[in-house]
C-alpha cells in the first residue's frame, strides 16, 4: 500500500528506494513499471499518465521499461540469449542487431558464457543475472529493478551496482529498490539518490530531485522521453507536484 | 514484434516442443482421415445403393390367356412408369431354364426338376426398378397397382430380401459413421491433451512476453501459426494416405462383399482436398491462438 508517494526519476539518474520488507518498495516499483495500476494518483512516463491509459495501451508503455523483480520470470526452454533478445524484439529492435545488444547486456553482468545455455539448466543466481541482463538490454528508457542484488554473492552484488550505473550512464532512468542498507550505500556511492520508504510513505529526504523541475503538466507537454514519476495512492493534486524532466 | 521475430518465435517453439508438434500433426492427420473417409464412404454407400437398385425387380405372373403380343404390350406400358427401369417378358421355357440353373447346385444327381414341363410355368414380366433410396416402398406400391391390373394373376414384390439388404446397408452405414465419430473424438481428445499438457510452458512464455510489453495478439500468433502449420502437415499426410490407400481398400472390401458396382469409385477432387486443408489450417490457427493463456491483467496497488 502506497500513501501519498511522489517520486520522480529522470533520464541519466539512478534512484535507490530503501526500506524494510513490506514497506511498499515492490508495490512502488510495480506501479512505476506498469505492472500494476494505482487506485488513485498518476504515473507519468514520457509525458503520459499511464494510470489512465486503456489496458490495450499498457504494453506499449511496458516495452520501454526494463523491469526486474524477484520472480525473475524467464522462458526455461529458451537459451539465455533468446530470453534477453525477447525484450529487444518486443521493442522492435532489428533481428540483425538484437543478438549483439543482448550479448552486451549479458556481458554487463559478466554472464556472456551463459548465452547459449538453456535457462532450465541455470542455477537460481545465474537466472537472476540473465533476468537482470534482459532488463538492462538496450538499455531501456526506464530501468526498474526490485532487489536486483538479493541472494547474490559479494562479487555479483558489486557487479549489479556497476551494471545499473552503466545503464544510468547510457541515459536510462534507473529506479532500484532494496532492503539492504549496505548495498543501497554502494549505489549511493556510485552516484545514486537514496529514497527511504516506510509503511508506504517516503520519509527523510525529499522524493523529488534536487534540480528544480517543471510541473507535471509542463513535463507532459515537454514529452520528455526519459522522464518518469509516480504519485500514489492518495496522489493529491498532481498538477502542483514537482517532477524531474529528462533530456529530450 | 515484426514478421522476422514472429517467424523466429515459431521456429523456437517448434524446436522446443517437437513431440507436441508431432502429436498435433498426427491428431490433425486423424481428423483429415475421418473427414475424407466420411466423404469417400458416403460416395461408396451411394455406389452400393445403385448396385442394389440395379438388382431389384418384381415378377408379375400373367394369366394363361395372355399371349406373347399382349405381354409385350403390357411390358411397353409398364416401361413408361417412372419408377421402372426395364421390363422383360419371361417365357415359360425361360422360367424353367432359370429354375434349373438355380437348382443345379443343390441337386445331387442333376435331375431334381426332370418332371417339370415348361407349360407348368406361366408367362411373366420381370420388372427392374430404377435406383432410388426408397426402393422397398416403390416396389410395394408398384406391386399393389399391378395386382389390380387385367391379365396379372399374381405379383411377387420380392421386397423381403430387398428390405434385408437395405437393413444391412443401413447397419453398415451406421457402423461406419460410429467408427468415424469415434476416430474423430479420439483426434479431438488427442488435440485437447496435447494443448493441456503444453499449457504450462505456453503460459510461462505468455507471462514473460506480457511483462515485457508484448501485445496479446503478438503473444498468441506464434502458437497459432505453428499449430496451423502442424494442421497443414497432418492434413496433407491424411489426404496422401487416402489417395494411396482408399481405392485398394474399397476394392478389397467390395470383392469380399460381392459387390460389382457399375461405376469406378470417385477419389477426392482437388478442390475438396484444398478446402479441407484450408479448414484444418484455420482450425489449427484458431486453436493455437486461443489456447494460449494470457496472464490476468494487473491488480490495483
Amino acid at each position: 500500500m502506497l500513501d501519498g508517494v511522489t517520486l520522480g526519476v529522470s533520464g541519466g539518474e539512478l534512484v535507490v528506494v530503501e526500506g524494510s520488507p513490506a514497506s511498499g518498495k515492490s508495490t512502488l516499483l510495480e506501479v512505476a513499471a506498469g505492472a500494476r495500476l494505482p487506485e488513485r494518483g498518476a504515473v507519468w512516463f514520457a509525458g503520459r499518465n499511464t494510470a489512465t491509459l486503456q489496458r490495450a495501451s499498457l504494453p506499449f508503455v511496458r516495452r520501454n521499461i526494463g523491469y526486474y523483480n524477484a520472480d525473475a520470470l524467464l522462458v526455461d526452454e529458451d537459451s539465455a540469449l533468446d530470453n534477453v533478445m525477447s525484450a529487444l524484439a518486443v521493442r522492435g529492435e532489428a533481428l540483425s542487431t538484437a543478438g549483439a545488444r543482448a550479448r552486451d547486456a549479458l556481458a554487463a553482468v559478466r554472464s556472456q558464457e551463459l548465452a547459449d545455455r538453456l535457462v532450465s539448466s541455470l542455477s537460481s543466481g545465474q537466472r537472476r543475472l540473465v533476468a537482470l541482463a534482459r532488463a538492462l538490454a538496450g538499455p531501456p528508457p526506464l530501468l526498474v529493478a526490485d532487489e536486483p542484488a538479493a541472494l547474490l554473492g559479494e562479487d555479483a552484488r558489486a557487479l549489479v551496482v556497476s551494471a545499473l550505473a552503466r545503464a544510468r550512464d547510457f541515459g536510462a532512468a534507473v529506479l532500484a529498490a532494496t532492503a539492504d542498507t549496505a548495498w543501497a550505500d554502494a549505489l549511493v556511492a556510485a552516484g545514486g539518490r537514496r529514497i527511504n520508504l516506510c509503511e508506504g510513505r517516503i520519509v527523510g529526504a525529499p522524493a523529488i530531485g534536487l534540480v528544480p523541475s517543471p510541473t507535471m503538466a509542463e513535463a507532459r507537454e515537454d514529452e520528455g522521453p526519459w522522464s518518469g514519476s509516480v504519485e500514489s495512492a492518495n496522489g493529491e493534486d498532481h498538477e502542483k507536484a514537482p517532477a524531474l524532466k529528462g533530456p529530450r | 514484434m515484426n514478421a522476422a521475430w514472429i517467424a523466429r518465435n515459431v521456429r523456437r517453439q517448434v524446436e522446443a516442443h517437437p513431440r507436441t508438434v508431432m502429436a498435433t500433426s498426427v491428431a490433425f492427420c486423424l481428423l483429415a482421415l475421418v473427414a475424407g473417409g466420411a466423404r469417400l464412404g458416403t460416395r461408396a454407400v451411394a455406389r452400393w445403393g445403385a448396385f442394389v437398385g440395379q438388382n431389384v425387380h418384381l415378377v408379375a405372373y400373367l394369366a394363361e390367356d395372355v399371349d406373347r403380343q399382349r405381354a409385350l404390350g403390357l411390358a411397353k406400358i409398364l416401361g413408361r412408369t417412372p419408377a421402372v427401369a426395364r421390363v422383360t417378358v419371361i417365357e415359360p421355357a425361360q422360367a424353367l431354364a432359370r429354375l434349373n440353373d438355380t437348382a443345379q447346385p443343390f441337386a445331387s444327381d442333376g435331375r431334381a426338376l426332370d418332371g417339370l414341363e415348361p407349360a407348368y410355368f406361366p408367362r411373366s414380366l420381370e420388372i427392374s426398378l430404377a435406383p432410388a433410396a426408397d426402393l422397398t416402398k416403390r416396389a410395394a406400391d408398384l406391386a399393389k397397382r399391378l395386382r389390380g391390373a387385367p391379365g396379372v394373376t399374381a405379383v411377387d414384390a420380392m421386397t423381403d430380401g430387398l428390405a434385408r439388404l437395405l437393413v444391412w446397408v443401413k447397419v453398415g452405414r451406421a457402423l461406419g459413421l460410429t467408427i468415424l465419430v469415434a476416430l474423430g473424438l479420439v483426434a479431438v481428445l488427442a488435440l485437447v491433451t496435447v494443448f493441456v499438457r503444453n499449457r504450462g510452458a505456453v503460459a510461462t512464455r505468455a507471462a514473460v512476453l506480457t511483462q515485457l510489453g508484448e501485445t496479446p495478439a503478438a503473444i498468441r500468433l506464434p502458437s497459432g501459426l505453428w499449430t496451423a502449420a502442424a494442421a497443414l502437415a497432418g492434413g496433407g499426410a491424411g489426404a496422401l494416405i487416402l489417395a494411396l490407400a482408399w481405392q485398394p481398400f474399397l476394392g478389397r472390401l467390395e470383392e469380399k462383399l460381392g459387390i460389382v458396382a457399375s461405376q469406378p469409385p470417385v477419389p477426392l477432387a482437388g478442390f475438396e482436398i484444398a478446402s479441407g486443408l484450408a479448414l484444418l489450417m484455420l482450425t489449427g490457427l484458431a486453436m493455437g491462438y486461443f489456447a494460449t493463456p494470457l496472464p490476468q491483467t494487473s491488480d490495483h496497488a
